[in-house]
């Protein structure tokens, strides 16, 4: 380890990181493009509240939607945006745990992220049903009528699943914050800001007391988040493999879909830190050595995706199940061998640049890639729902989806729901962890000192 | 939908221009009805309309008394339905019917189980009928030029016009009717011959002929048939008498001792053709050179395929002498029906598989045909024209300009249900009763007659046709039921004959002689296509018939039974013609024959002769209404008067292409789709592939077991894909009608489905059909997946689902192998036109937006039946509960009961050998089963 470049260098000193951290919600330094990019994603935001109120007003029609393929973008993009979010919890609690320095100038805006997607994943769900306005039964509240809901349906234990990491992450990505908020607190000079974050500090001093519970907390809190990366999307792959639909009924679904998940979301992570990075000149607190690891994590991920799809494959052909294999070749050369073919280059191809380490330290290639493995996830999901679905067992109820205009804009509008807040977070909130990234420095003078 | 639409919104912008409106009423009475005509107020008049009959058909009508509902009138009881035996009219037969009314209200038509040759069967076009009933866009008073006008002022031209007429004997006095079989209107027409002897009645029946109505034809007797022989006689196919054939077919299938062989030649696919055991396509220009080859004698020339299956057939015949049929089709030469008669005669069929007995339907005098009118108007012999229900303009065939020539009779009356093309541009047009609202008669194509009784008072200001006729010679016209009544008082002369008639449903009428055996003409030979050319077979559409249903929205979206195309007509052409022309299904055609042209999207027919070409009839209406206007080509304007059926001419690819709602792909069956429709032969007895597929091992414990069990049976040997079950579900069970745009989108509702398989060559395939309701599987992967409770199984067996508790995840249809659940994406019966309304089923609840739907094995059935059988303190019997497919299958093909109880129908065909489970291998256990097809070839393992 020590003979590793350190993660932050040793030029750097305290209160340069605390100043170059507060400074970001205090005195914007980027506040002509933060404007810009803040009217673009109300604008989305707008986009989706005018879909959504048109969706309420006429029903799930106005969707492609159709017998056979009765699912596609709400419940592709429900696996999608909860995928993303993955990485966030992966990065802040699994890597915290095992004492990962490296995470600490990634992890606050990654679990803010988590948070976004979380929220427009559980979104989804919620407008792509019939009579939304009847969602609360799906939650086990007292019915004067005594039903409950039904605890056998994978959808059921989707309430469960988003609820609990919903609340899991908002609670983690807080905890951290809040020594945070008393460091601005201190640094503000106006009044506003004083009141504003004095309130979300919760009083905290720093004093040895409060340091200790909040260790407690922090790892409690970690703990159970860890856990719930896997369960949550292993959870979600059941939403399929429940069915009796080829193509869906296969165990391998639980992994593939936790990796699948893991992977797109450290691509995601890895798209935001070069981009705050470029934004506010933060290149010496996330520096190269972190797109790097970061690459490194994203490559190992996509190879275990890669082996996902190969035995999903081998699968199909080794259950000797004709209507199985028929979905495999529907997949490969069907109406929808598009989102197959374009999956199996966005994610796998590009990807492969990762294995050299001038590419993994190249911000502008890291970011392409990345965005390739979004885009890649994103045909995959699709892929999944749609090429099982519009052939399943009859030849006589097969059937094409095509999405409309309204699926397009509500997806396009929802990436407002996921931008709007994760701006304000930028704009509003320190959205590097400082004393954290302090902590590593300290660590690292010390180690530098013992030599 | 509606071709009026871009009309009246290019006068939009007018609208407000007070002036202009009053020139428009002034100069074009009819177009500002049209534009007063938005869609809401439509509605709106018709629901106060509708309230109106509603009020009035507040108590059975039962006599001319009004009752006011102070007291509970006697035996009226509130959500009790009550039946009523009529007949609705079917290209002028009547289809004996039982009429089933709650609260006056007719909510469902079925074959009157107690006719003898009917014995309940139906057809779509009967369960349909009731749907025109409410058709808001029926004429609902006199119009006179165009403009809303009273009886009283018609009764006062008549007065004028009568005293002329008896002046002069009735010169230049016509009617032209349709084809009927009503004694009364034969008899008015007599008595109106005598009384205006220079008066001419003629015939206009588009179905049988232009030059003066159907040939004669033979009346088969299938049930007693062992081999039938059909060339080009679509015999399962629509027409009046498809219920009895059906029922004859399912007594002849199945687990019928003797199985009936069917041989069809035919010039076009057809659901007969389908269920043939030796299918032949051929050529219209060949089809009488293969009736020589059967009849024997003379040289003929022709394939080697086609001599083979004409030896087989002509073997067949002859080793079953006396129980043998060979029938010619309707559309085929008149020479050969008579050479059919003779070749029947010889084998000794005649009296026992066929009769040969004079037509039911008017003849027309010598004189009294279509082109007979024709050429009176052309010499301006017409001066008063009284079109009594046809609708000629529509109709006529291409190489008449009849629109114009209608213009040249002074004197245009028409009577109809609609203001259609002819009402249009009519002096007068007279609205006329639906056939639930009016006193008439009519007879079945067996030859027993069925008085019509209304079931409900007449929504709109309507006159009969009999008290119209009447009107021409008499001062005082008594009322339709007295003008009926006075027909049948010889034979029902008593108040008790009467009522029985009324209450059994039908009436034995003695037949009259038949005509002299025909001398046959040699065949004349059909005009064969020249190099380059097409022969083009032109037919009634599958489901809009001659045009008449173009406005019903059920028969609209009744997927045809062969393309499972809806909402329009198409172009049938052979796969290899196909391919020489590079055209696929939904490529647009120009069809030219004789000058005159047609577009229309082709559709790739397997089984279509080679170098033939079929058109459909019924589409392309100006003024069908809201429903049927401006949807599809209009293939009269290809026919001639002289050869109605058949033409010669070209067909070419014009470049474009359109989607055509379709509700399943077309494709041949796959090697993996062959065990979803399974053929048992004389070697191989058992439906079943292994003994896999007795394993019941599972990983879920047993679905316990219980008294009662539902279950179905469907023997795919007797279904002959008529889809009159499909149209007996949408009816009992408040199905909506979706429109075009949501069947390409694949939202259809249908919660029965017939589909329709091909195995083998495309270009001489077998054609398989499968009624898929839901499979009520005992583990149902639908109800694992539903977060809400909201599908769930009762203790006898059935796959509920609760449409309050619904949320719309859409799981149990994403999770269902059979694809059989049905979503309500948007709100389809709020936006449906209100007076269909009142067609709802009231035991049967009418779903709203964003909740899934799917067929219930007609739950309120069962439930009734349970109740009665509480009161009388007893078990359900066996056949109590009928689900409303199995009552209106004409073949018996659905079987539905209790597999708890050995002794009961449904558990006997269970244990059947042909017994077999759709997709068994999912482990759902259907309660739905299949019985396989009796076939005499193994199926290819």
């Amino acid at each position: 380890m020590a003979s590793r470049t350190p993660v932050i260098p040793l030029s750097e000193s305290f209160g340069e990181i605390t100043r170059e951290v507060a400074r970001i919600p205090l005195h914007m330094p980027a506040r002509i493009p933060w404007l810009i990019a803040f009217i673009l994603s109300l604008a989305l935001l707008s986009l989706f509240l005018a879909s959504i109120t048109y969706l309420f007003a006429r029903g799930v029609g106005i969707w492609g939607l159709n017998i056979p393929v009765n699912w596609a973008f709400a419940i592709h993009l429900y696996v999608w945006w909860l995928g993303l979010g993955h990485a966030g919890t992966l990065i802040s609690a699994m890597l915290l745990l095992m004492g990962q320095d490296w995470r600490n100038s990634l992890n606050r805006f990654a679990e803010a992220m988590t948070v976004c997607a979380v929220i427009c994943a559980g979104m989804e769900p919620i407008i792509h049903l019939g009579r939304p306005w009847f969602v609360y039964w799906m939650f086990p509240y007292p019915a004067t009528m005594g039903v409950w809901p039904q605890f056998r349906s994978p959808l059921e234990w989707d309430v469960w699943a988003v609820m609990t990491y919903l609340i899991v992450s908002i609670l983690f990505w807080y905890i951290g914050l809040v020594p945070d908020l008393a460091t601005v607190r201190d640094r503000a000079k106006r009044r506003g800001w004083q009141v504003f974050f004095g309130i979300f500090a919760l009083g905290w001093r720093g004093s040895a007391r409060h340091w200790a519970v909040w260790n407690k907390t922090y790892r409690t809190i970690a703990a159970i988040a860890v856990p719930l990366v896997v369960s949550v999307h292993s959870e979600v792959s059941l939403l399929f493999a429940s069915g009796q639909i080829p193509g869906w009924h296969s165990t391998i679904f639980p992994p593939y879909f936790v990796l699948g998940a893991a992977f797109s979301g450290f691509a995601m992570v890895a798209m935001i830190a070069i981009v705050m990075r470029h934004a506010f000149q933060l290149g010496h607190i996330v520096t190269e050595r972190h797109l790097d690891v970061l690459a490194k994590v994203t490559l190992a991920m996509g190879m275990m995706t890669a082996y996902g799809y190969f035995f999903e494959v081998f699968d199909a052909y080794y259950s000797g199940e004709a209507r199985e294999i028929a979905t495999v070749h529907d997949r490969f050369f069907g109406a929808y061998a598009w989102s197959y073919w374009g999956a199996v280059c966005c994610n796998f191809l590009p990807l492969q640049l990762l294995w050299f380490d001038r590419v993994r330290r190249s911000p502008v290639l890291l970011f392409l890639i990345s965005t390739s493995v979004v885009v890649g996830m994103w045909l995959e999901r699709y892929m999944i729902l749609v090429t099982s679905l519009y052939k399943d067992f009859l030849p006589s109820s097969f059937g094409y989806y095509h999405a409309s205009f309204w699926d397009w804009s509500t997806y396009i509008g929802m990436l407002g729901l996921f931008l709007t807040p994760f701006l304000l977070f930028v704009r509003f909130l320190p959205s590097i962890s400082i004393f954290e990234d302090k902590e590593v420095l300290a660590r690292e003078q010390e180690e530098a000192a013992r030599g | 939908m509606s071709g009026g639409k871009t009309f009246w919104r290019s006068l939009d912008e007018y609208q407000r221009s007070d002036a202009f409106g009053e020139m428009l009423k002034a100069e074009f009475p009819s177009i500002f009805e049209l534009w007063t005509a938005d869609r809401r107020q439509v509605l709106r008049v018709m629901g106060a309309s509708l309230a109106l009959a509603g009020m009035t058909a507040c108590k059975p009508v039962r006599s001319d008394d009004v009752v006011p509902f102070v007291y509970r009138p006697e035996g009226f009881l509130e959500g009790r339905t009550d039946h009523y035996a009529t007949a609705v009219p079917f290209e002028g037969y009547a289809q004996p019917v039982l009429a089933t009314t709650s609260a006056g209200r007719p909510i469902k038509l079925d074959g009157n189980p107690e006719h003898p040759a009917f014995r309940g069967g139906s057809t779509p076009f009967m369960q349909a009928a009731i749907l025109d009933l409410y058709d808001p866009d029926r004429s609902q008073e006199p119009l006179m030029a165009g403009r809303p006008a009273s009886w009283d002022e018609f009764d006062g031209q008549m007065v004028k016009w009568r005293d002329a007429w008896r002046a002069s004997g009735g010169a230049g006095l016509r009617l032209l009717i349709g084809s009927t079989t009503s004694p009364t209107l034969l008899r008015q027409i007599a008595e109106l011959k005598r009384a205006l002897p220079q008066a001419r009645v003629h015939l206009f029946d588009p179905l049988g002929g232009y030059a003066g109505g159907a040939p004669q034809r033979l009346r088969p007797k299938l049930d007693a048939a062992d081999v039938v022989v059909s060339l080009d006689d679509d015999l399962l196919g629509p027409g009046p008498a498809q219920a009895i054939h059906g029922r004859a077919w399912g007594e002849r299938h199945g687990d019928a001792q003797e199985r009936m062989r069917l041989f069809v030649a035919e010039t076009t696919p057809t659901q007969t053709g389908a269920k043939a055991d030796r299918r032949l396509g051929i050529p219209p220009s060949r089809l009488a050179m293969l009736a020589k080859a059967i009849v024997g004698g003379g040289k003929v020339t022709l394939t080697d395929q086609e001599l083979a299956w004409a030896k087989e057939a002509r073997q067949a015949l002859e080793s079953t002498r006396g129980r043998s049929l060979l029938t010619i089709g309707p559309s085929a030469p008149p020479q050969l029906q008579a050479a059919a008669l003779q070749v029947n005669r010889a084998l000794g069929n005649v009296g026992r598989t066929c009769e040969v007995a004079a037509p039911l339907t008017y003849v027309p005098e010598p004189g009294g045909s279509f082109l007979d009118l024709v050429r009176d108007i052309e010499a301006r012999r017409v001066s008063a024209l009284f079109v009594l229900g046809p609708n000629p303009v529509y109709q006529a065939p291409g190489d008449i300009p009849f629109a114009a020539l209608y213009a040249k009779v002074a004197l245009r009356v028409h009577a109809g249900l609609h203001t259609d093309e002819t009402g249009a541009i009519s002096n007068w047009h007279l609205p006329l009763p639906h056939a639930l609202e009016e006193w008439s008669d009519a007879r079945s194509p067996d030859g027993l007659a069925t008085i019509v009784q209304p079931v409900v008072r007449p929504m709109f200001d309507s006159r009969s046709l009999h008290e119209i006729v009447a009107s021409l010679t008499a001062d005082a016209v008594p009322s339709a039921r007295e003008i009926v009544r006075k027909t049948w008082a010889r034979q029902l002369g008593d108040d008790a004959a009467w009522a029985g008639a009324l209450k059994t449903g039908f009436v034995a009428m003695p037949a009259r002689a038949a005509a002299p055996a025909n001398v046959i003409p040699p065949p004349s030979p059909a005009a064969a296509p020249k190099n380059g050319e097409v022969e083009i077979v032109i037919r009634p559409d599958p489901t809009i018939h001659d045009g008449s249903f173009a406005n019903n929205g059920w028969l609209q979206e009744l997927p045809k039974p062969l393309f499972k195309t809806t909402w329009e007509n198409v172009v049938a052409i052979s796969p290899r013609l196909a391919a020489e022309l590079k055209v696929e299904s939904g490529d647009v055609v120009r069809v030219e024959s004789g000058g005159r042209a047609v577009e229309g999207p082709a559709w790739v027919l397997p089984g279509q002769p080679q170098q033939v070409i079929t058109l459909y009839l019924g589409y392309g209406r100006k003024r069908a209404g809201r429903i049927g206007t401006g949807i599809g080509y209009d293939a009269y304007r290809l026919r001639s008067a002289a050869e109605p059926w058949n033409a010669v001419g070209t067909v070419k690819p014009t470049g474009e292409r359109v989607k055509l709602a379709t509700t399943q792909e077309q494709h041949l069956m796959d090697a993996e789709g062959a065990d979803l429709i399974r053929t048992v032969t004389p070697a191989h007895p058992s439906a079943l592939r292994n003994e896999e597929e007795l394993d019941r091992t599972s990983f879920y414990p047993e679905w316990p077991e219980h008294d009662p069990a539902w279950g179905m049976v469907i023997d795919l040997d007797r279904c002959i894909g008529c889809n009159a079950c499909v149209l007996a579900c949408q009816a009992e069970n408040n199905i909506p009608v979706v429109g075009q745009h949501q069947v390409y989108e694949g939202r259809e509702m249908a919660w029965l489905r017939v589909d329709r398989y091909y195995a083998g060559e495309p270009d001489d395939p077998e054609t398989h059909f499968q009624p898929v309701p839901c499979m009520h599987c005992e583990q149902a992967p639908c109800e694992m997946g539903c977060p809400v409770h909201a599908t769930v199984h009762s203790p006898d067996g059935l796959n509920l689902m609760v449409y309050n508790r619904c949320i719309g995840t859409r799981t149990c249809s994403s999770y269902c192998p059979y694809k059989v659940r049905r979503f309500n994406w948007f709100d389809y019966t709020t936006d449906a036109p209100s007076p269909t309304e009142a067609q709802r089923n009231p035991d049967v609840t009418v779903r709203g937006r964003g909740v899934m739907e799917k067929c219930t094995y007609c739950i309120q059935r069962i439930e009734g039946a349970k109740v009665q059988a509480d009161i009388e303190n007893r078990d359900v019997r066996d056949g109590e509960v009928t689900t409303a497919c199995q009552q209106a299958c004409p073949a018996q093909a659905i079987t539905f009961g209790n597999l708890a109880d050995v002794e009961s129908a449904v558990a006997g065909q269970r244990k059947s050998p042909r017994n077999y489970s759709l997709l068994g291998e999912q482990g759902t256990r259907p309660r739905t089963t299949y019985l396989a097809k009796i076939g005499d070839e193994p199926d290819g393992e």
